[in-house]
């Protein structure tokens, strides 16, 4: 009799409590949050589309106006390489997100799956790294650079970004989670080698995650702008946050510019967040819960 | 069988054809304007500059005489030109370098204690009149020429503009005030810093509570009367005492805290807006009228015609107190590059004896208004004689250049921009009220300039 | 033929009354061990050469000029630990470390505050359009710091900017929050708190999910309203993502940099220092007063204190957020 009542309550190991239904307080702060977060793209976009005179006006003009592609023209007449700079962006971009997902998944997975000695050390040195600032050792990279010869040449943007300690970390909790440990069994007692079971096995099984790790390492090499001002000289090699600080280094501070051009290089990371917004949303929570 | 006649004929007329041809536009001029690197028929220029050093204007006209040449220019920040800029290049060997680079006059101070980061300009002839450095100097005001001349004697650096230092000021509005408005009467009014402040606080007595709660003020900053006394005198924070590095006599020279105490009064006077220099507000106010007095380096004028386009005609310039005053100006450096990058000694020299020669300043005066450093203008009658309809009809280029003759060659060493800004930073304190006791103020950029040891 | 049990490596009969070898101690619980184990050296390798030639060796490169009277142009004296000495009586020093703590704070609790909240609202599962607003909350983190610091500096203008306005026709005097101390580091934490929030309400609301429902079903059974179930039971499950989340946070905002930057204008922080946190002060003296050697003692010193926060915030979450488990 108790093990038909058990049997019965079993179901429920993951169900969600029985919530009141949703009250207006919920979607009013949600939509106050959705407000707050898009604010600042549409007040760029205002900004642009009416001219740096404009803000001054009290009452604020709240619409968009006319003059968008004045202000855009005049972006491009400052800057006529900003065209080129968003193309070194996504070059740049594309380039570190492949070579981070694919060294992550390697060293991950060998964390993850694989026994061998100083293991636990080299975890725990992946971790400290990450709390290392990285002003640190900007003065001998950049030296390090130009020995190599990398000094305005977007290899130094891509050469040294090739790894990241986050990305294996990442990697490591993503496979922990999602590869079961009897599916890579069974297949080495087959007879499969290591790297035959991390290529066959392993990789389609985190290929969502490892998508998500690339657009995340895309995003950050997009929005980058430290270490980019610092090694590149020729406004032709610019990456795009290089090119709107370009257009901020006037003593004039042209809003309407300046909005302008920090419109055009955020406008392109808009569209791709359209098309995989919701895959990052997936990567982010799945990454949370490693328990 | 052509007769003579049509041979004739038919031959003038291929040689025509074939005249034409060698001048027609099918023989086009090479365009590097898309040129992202030298090839065969282009050199790129890289040029490190801050603010408006190299103007557009000139800029065009130097690809008419030179398209092979592309110039390829980055503007940054002053700091980041410097810090991450040519120091950290140099370090590396002139890793990164670009083959020219502007120097503010407040780090020549300190880039002649490194003259090895550096290209000598004596050893470079132009194309051209085969002229090096040594050739040139004669054009050139001395004490300018000197902030180019580095600790081994090397030319590392030939002057573009003097900043110079006067007072630009809403006409309209001291007369709406009751006050005077015409230009000498105004200079005569105020020909010293006290009769400035009184000045100001006569201004200030007449607005309004309501506008003065709209932050209305005479001046946007009182903070700038700091840089501009302490150019009037014949010693900044060093001494000339014939080493190359000059001595340090910042906490000894009378000059400084003269300085620091006349601005503080002028903040206490209420007179300034503590509105701060290119800020988004600033640029605002400009065309606003939040504040009715700026002092203006030559360079600013332009400045304010762009950011304040409506207000033409209702400025003027004045003379500054004090007589004379200098802010800015800057230096064409050719930074040493490391071995492998592409050589354009050559191209850049050419590039910046044109570009600073005495008929480019003059049109850069014209057109932007920054004042030449070149004294063979100052009796040329288009500088003389020019007026601004902006400035209401002002003869700029006299007023300018009256004071730049008063000003006496100062001394400029290592430290100067970094004790600079010790001091600045000291002074915000108090005109944003964070510290009430001037001395203490005084003491802390004081112990603040230490550090830049 | 025989049936006992044959040793692999020695074909010598395995005997029965020796006592079972102890398991060897792993370096991975979780491997798969006929997986050949050598193999992940040659797997990490790539990261650990990579890392050693750009990450690891300029900042041994770091470190040891830490000890010198750094000119890079010019001379380099060995001077010990006079650097370290210096920094710790340099009072823009603790001007840095006051205010980063100060941005820190701010930022740090309301964020926190604000992301389990919206968690726990995106956390019903009536709520409708759920996936929309998920994807909106990572929109900020999506952007360039540089862009949102130059949209949030003009928000913040003291005459002419939007919030301000909205201050003032609220009948309250603006409020300088460039020049202001407090103010100017509620302005950027404004700009942490609006990139990072939706980011980590999501991750509250992954950790959330993932909590059994019967322990809000023994809860409520034993009377606990929503609010009460909310405290006793979701915090004390968040506490691991907590402190995940504290840690991330602390790591990254003790190192801000970008934002007062781009808000103050130069290195030095802004007129009263109001600006200046650790890292701009490191770049300050980097590349302002030409100091490599202090800076670089200053970006160790960043790096202790990173790691001593890290671990302080560790083990207070451990002991806060319930003992319960």
């Amino acid at each position: 009799m108790s093990s038909l009542v058990k049997e019965q309550t079993k179901p429920t190991l993951n169900k969600r409590p029985k919530w009141q239904k949703m009250g207006p307080f919920g979607y009013i702060v949600l939509a106050l949050v959705t407000f707050l977060s898009l604010f600042p793209f549409y007040w760029m976009f205002i900004v642009a589309s009416n001219g740096t005179d404009e803000i001054s006006k009290i009452p604020p003009t709240l619409l968009p106006g006319p003059r968008f592609f004045t202000v855009v023209s005049h972006v491009y007449e400052a800057l006529p390489q900003f065209n080129q700079a968003l193309l070194n962006t996504v070059y740049v971009g594309t380039i570190v997100a492949v070579a981070q997902v694919f060294f992550s998944a390697i060293a991950g997975f060998a964390f993850a799956k694989l026994n061998f000695r100083g293991q636990k050390f080299m975890v725990l040195f992946v971790i400290l790294t990450m709390m290392l600032p990285s002003q640190l050792g900007i003065i001998p990279l950049y030296m390090l650079m130009g020995n190599l010869g990398f000094i305005d040449s977007l290899n130094a943007l891509i050469i040294p970004a090739l790894v990241t300690a986050f990305g294996v970390f990442w990697m490591r909790q993503v496979i922990d989670a999602q590869v079961p440990n009897e599916l890579l069994e069974s297949a080495s007692i087959d007879g499969a080698g290591v790297f035959r079971v991390y290529w066959s096995l392993v990789l389609p099984i985190i290929a969502q995650s490892s998508f998500v790790l690339g657009l995340f390492s895309f995003l950050a090499t997009w929005n980058d702008f430290l270490w980019p001002l610092l090694v590149l000289q020729t406004p032709e090699h610019f990456t795009a946050q290089v090119a709107v600080n370009q257009l901020k280094s006037s003593y004039a501070i042209d809003y309407a510019l300046n909005m302008g051009g920090a419109f055009l290089s955020t406008a392109p990371l808009i569209v791709l967040f359209i098309f995989v917004g919701r895959r990052l949303v997936r990567g982010v929570m799945d990454g949370a819960v490693k328990g | 069988m052509l007769s003579i006649k049509s041979t004739a004929i038919i031959a003038a007329g291929l040689l025509s054809i074939g005249a034409l041809g060698a001048i027609s536009p099918a023989q086009a001029v090479v365009d590097c304007t898309t040129a992202t690197s030298d090839t065969d028929t282009c050199t790129v220029l890289t040029i490190n500059t801050f603010g408006d050093v190299i103007e557009p204007a000139l800029v065009s006209d130097y690809k008419k005489l030179h398209p092979e040449i592309k110039l390829s220019i980055k503007k940054s920040d002053l700091d980041a030109l410097n810090g991450t800029g040519l120091y950290t290049q140099c370090a590396a060997g002139g890793a990164g370098s670009p083959d020219i680079a502007a120097v503010e006059i407040s780090y020549s101070g300190f880039w002649r204690s490194y003259p090895q980061c550096f290209i000598d300009m004596r050893t470079l002839h132009t194309t051209v009149g085969n002229k090096s450095a040594t050739d040139i100097k004669k054009d050139y005001l001395p004490w300018r020429w000197d902030q180019g001349v580095g600790y081994n004697d090397s030319v590392i650096g030939i002057p573009t503009d003097v900043g110079g230092l006067e007072v630009a000021y809403r006409w309209d509005l001291f007369k709406a005030k009751g006050l005077p408005y015409k230009r000498a009467d105004v200079s005569k009014a105020w020909d010293t810093w006290p009769k400035f402040i009184a000045f100001g606080k006569k201004y200030m007595a007449k607005v309004s509570a309501a506008d003065k709660k709209k932050n209305i003020g005479f001046m946007d900053n009182a903070a700038t009367i700091y840089a501009a006394i302490m150019n009037q005198g014949t010693e900044k924070y060093y001494k000339n005492n014939g080493t190359d590095g000059g001595q340090l006599v910042y906490k000894t020279n009378p000059q400084v805290k003269l300085a620091f105490n006349t601005t503080i009064d002028a903040a206490k006077a209420g007179i300034g807006t503590r509105i701060g220099q290119f800020s988004s507000d600033w640029n605002v106010g400009m065309s606003k009228g939040t504040f009715a007095v700026m002092l203006s380096p030559a360079w600013m004028m332009d400045y304010i015609k762009g950011q304040a386009p409506t207000t033409k005609g209702k400025w003027d310039i004045a003379d500054i107190p004090g007589g004379g005053g200098n802010q800015g100006g800057s230096q064409l450096t050719m930074p040493i590059k490391k071995a492998g990058m592409p050589n354009h000694k050559q191209q850049a020299w050419d590039f910046i004896t044109w570009y600073l020669a005495p008929a480019q300043q003059l049109k850069v005066f014209q057109v932007y208004g920054l004042f030449p450093s070149t004294p063979s203008l100052y009796t040329d009658s288009d500088l003389v004689g020019f007026k601004d309809p902006f400035f209401n009809n002002a003869p700029t280029g006299a007023i300018y250049a009256d004071g730049v003759k008063k000003l006496k060659p100062i001394f400029e060493g290592k430290l100067q921009r970094c004790i600079d800004m010790a001091m600045g930073s000291a002074l915000s304190l108090v005109i944003n009220g964070k510290e009430k006791v001037t001395t203490k103020a005084f003491a802390k950029g004081l112990s603040d300039a230490d550090k830049c040891k | 033929m025989s049936q006992t049990a044959v040793s692999r490596k020695t074909n010598k009969p395995a005997s029965p009354w020796k006592p079972a070898k102890p398991p060897k101690k792993l370096n991975n619980p979780n491997a798969v061990l006929s997986l050949n184990g050598k193999w992940g050296y040659l797997f990490t390798a790539p990261f650990f050469v990579m890392f050693l030639i750009f990450g690891l060796a300029p900042i041994i490169y770091s470190v040891y000029i830490a000890f010198f009277n750094w000119d890079a142009l010019g001379t380099q004296e060995f001077i010990g630990i006079q650097n370290f000495v210096e920094l710790v009586a340099d009072d823009r020093f603790w001007n840095a470390l006051l205010n980063t703590i100060d941005i820190w704070l701010l930022s740090t609790i309301p964020m926190l505050i604000l992301s389990i909240g919206l968690a726990a609202i995106l956390h019903n599962p009536h709520l409708r359009g759920s996936t929309f607003w998920r994807t909106i909350l990572l929109v900020p983190n999506i952007t360039s710091v540089l862009a949102i610091a130059i949209v949030f500096g003009q928000l913040f203008g003291r005459d002419f900017g939007m919030v301000n306005l909205i201050i003032g026709a609220l009948g309250f005097e603006h409020v300088d929050f460039i020049q202001g101390t407090t103010s100017s580091h509620i302005a950027i934490a404004t700009m942490i708190v609006w990139r990072w929030t939706g980011y980590n309400a999501l991750i509250f609301l992954a950790a959330m999910l993932a909590i059994p429902g019967e322990l809000y079903e023994s809860a409520s059974l034993d009377g606990a309203n929503k609010w009460k179930q909310f405290i006793y039971v979701t915090l004390p499950s968040l506490r691991n993502t907590i402190t995940f989340v504290l840690i991330v946070g602390t790591i990254g905002g003790l190192q801000v940099f970008a934002e007062p930057l781009i808000l103050g204008g130069s290195y030095n922080g802004g007129d009263s220092g109001q600006f200046s946190t650790l890292t701009l002060f490191l770049f300050d003296q980097a590349f302002v007063a030409y100091k490599w050697g202090y800076a670089a003692a200053v970006g160790i010193m960043i790096t202790v204190i990173v790691a001593i926060v890290s671990l302080i915030n560790f083990v207070i979450t451990r002991r806060l957020a319930g003992d319960g488990k």
